[in-house]
């Protein structure tokens, strides 16, 4: 089977500032997230993957091509930018048929072709409106309706869920869940780790132009399972805290911050949270507030960043 | 095939876009700036009497006054507000993208953009001349009439190339380039008596101008209205310029094409990388 996508040591280079690092990566058709902070790298490998860039260093494949300049395997996907880029005088009807036309449909089935994609992600009742009137929330629905019209193998979305309430995340959440059921591939860019689990069980995990780790959540969880991971615990007795947790061994590291918080480092996160619990509930100590950083994605890409550079 | 149905799709969508209110009021300056002058010049300037030395320069200065003006201004400006930003626009209003991914999408803007730029500003041309000649009336209006058309064409066809190339090669301060363009080349460059001036889309539409006026033939050549026009007479024949600007525009077009198909923008802030 051609695999999804064929990385092949590939590099991004802005001038002196690089935005991918030598990525080298094969994957099988699916669905995957692409998690990554700002600036992580996300969009230049989706940039990459749709042929607006090429790589300085490297090769990309994606569906057997190469995708820059290439119309064979542009026909063959679908994109969602992460910038909004919509015509304020036009209305989704004739944008997602222009679109359409483009695509290399003819001008009635691309009309009809639009109308159809529109019906999909709920636009039928508002798509002779012009743009301008459109919310937010609308608007990423259009989007959507032109990046699936043509019925692209593969879709690439980068960040779909900015800006969207939640009754809106939730009705394109179930709009890529089908997608993914109908046995469409799709790769979707975040940076917020809830967003892609709701669709997708695998993930890229990319931080500073590098691919940290890929798989599963648990593939994840198992290469952190060694790290310690930080937490703050807010208690009327700090020093008395961190003593107890240092003898019981439950805690590598234990320190009072500037704030007066516990801020401990722990293997054994879970076990730390039981006996907070525990002591909370013999009155042994007050905690008022737990905080863990690692549960963050910034926390588990500094963790997996430190992990990729021997820190750990 | 896909190409021709995608610049014919962007062709079809600029053009439907373009009947805005600043599109349409802009369109009506244009079209009508150049009649307006003539018309107030007719008020304010009384015509010679035939037969007076007056009325012998004036058989050049109207046909002049009217190519000035539509095949040169009129055409030039409409053809540079759409032509030169046609790529810019799009970057700038970060919807280069949903086109940049489609097959054949960046070569169907730019060329659905240039026919857009070159259709959208003839009718402007072809109108201004025919009211300007109208309201002139000169000694022989449908020859003039003729002339003008044939030159506001060739001005639209090959100014729209110019520029289409110009918004390619020059993705930041496009305008201001096209402006710097037109004044160095086509107003200074061209008036150089030199080989340097063949290289100006200017230089080949005066040929033309002067050779389908007939005023390269015996009886007015020779006439004192008719030295400054001498630059223009040469040996090649109207084929021959017509040829030179033909090739020059699809030369441009190409060149454009072939730029834009290297150049990458990213999505993120859609500059060039």
């Amino acid at each position: 089977m051609t695999p999804l996508i064929e990385l092949n040591s590939i590099t991004r280079l802005y001038g002196t500032v690089i935005g991918v690092n030598d990525i080298t990566l094969t994957l099988p058709p699916g669905a995957y997230g692409l998690l990554g902070p700002n600036g992580a790298g996300k969009s230049t490998l989706l940039n990459l993957m749709t042929g607006q860039l090429s790589p300085t260093l490297g090769t990309v494949q994606v569906l057997g091509h190469a995708p820059r300049n290439n119309p064979k395997y542009l026909s063959r996907i679908g994109y969602l930018p992460a910038s909004e880029g919509l015509y304020s005088n036009v209305s989704a009807i004739d944008w997602v048929s222009y679109l359409v036309e483009l695509q290399g449909f003819g001008r009635r089935g691309a009309r009809t072709i639009a109308s159809e994609s529109l019906e999909r992600v709920g636009m039928t009742e508002h798509m002779h409106r012009n743009i301008a009137e459109y919310s937010r929330g609308m608007r990423q629905r259009t989007r959507l309706a032109q990046a699936i019209a043509h019925r692209p193998e593969f879709l690439i979305l980068d960040e779909p869920f900015n800006g969207l309430d939640p009754i809106a995340r939730h009705q394109m959440t179930e709009l890529l869940r089908r997608w993914i059921e109908e046995g469409h591939s799709l790769i979707l860019a975040s940076h917020v780790l809830h967003e892609i689990e709701s669709i997708t069980r695998s993930f890229l995990l990319v931080c500073g132009g590098r691919l940290l780790a890929s798989g599963s959540i648990e593939d994840i969880d198992e290469l952190l399972a060694d790290v310690p991971s930080e937490m703050r615990i807010r208690t009327g007795t700090p020093h008395e805290l961190a003593s107890v947790l240092m003898q019981e061994e439950l805690v590598d590291r234990a320190e009072i911050g500037e704030d007066g918080a516990v801020v401990v480092a722990t293997r054994t996160a879970v076990r730390v949270y039981q006996f907070l619990t525990d002591s909370a509930a013999a009155g042994r100590f007050e905690v008022t507030e737990i905080h863990s950083s690692d549960e963050s994605l910034q926390g588990v890409f500094d963790s997996l960043m430190k992990l990729h550079r021997g820190e750990l | 095939m896909n190409a021709i149905r995608g610049v014919s799709a962007v062709f079809r969508f600029e053009w439907k876009r373009s009947f805005s209110v600043p599109r349409m009021v802009w369109w009506f300056l244009l079209t009508s700036f150049p009649p307006a002058l003539f018309g107030m010049i007719r008020l304010l300037i009384d015509r010679p009497s035939a037969g007076s030395s007056g009325a012998d320069a004036m058989e050049f200065t109207i046909p002049i006054g009217v190519t000035i003006l539509c095949p040169g201004v009129v055409c030039i400006m409409g053809v540079f507000l759409w032509a030169t930003p046609a790529i810019t626009s799009e970057l700038q209003g970060q919807s280069w993208v949903y086109l940049a991914v489609r097959p054949h999408g960046a070569t169907s803007v730019l060329l659905g953009k240039y026919l857009v730029a070159a259709t959208w500003t003839l009718p402007a041309g072809l109108i201004a001349s025919a009211l300007s000649v109208l309201i002139l009336a000169p000694e022989d209006p449908g020859r003039l009439v003729w002339v003008q058309w044939r030159l506001v064409l060739l001005s639209c066809l090959s100014y729209a190339a110019v520029f289409t190339l110009i918004g390619v090669v020059f993705t930041r301060r496009t305008l201001a380039v096209g402006i710097c363009y037109v004044i160095f080349v086509e107003v200074f460059l061209s008036m150089i008596p030199a080989v340097v001036n063949s290289f100006t889309i200017q230089f080949r539409l005066r040929c033309l101008f002067v050779r389908w006026m007939g005023w390269n033939e015996p009886g007015f050549s020779d006439m004192p209205m008719a030295q400054p026009f001498q630059a223009y007479f040469g040996n090649e024949s109207d084929w021959w310029h017509l040829g030179m600007l033909l090739g020059t525009t699809a030369a441009l077009l190409v060149a454009a094409t072939l730029i834009l198909g290297r150049r990458q923008f990213t999505t993120s802030a859609e500059t060039d990388a």
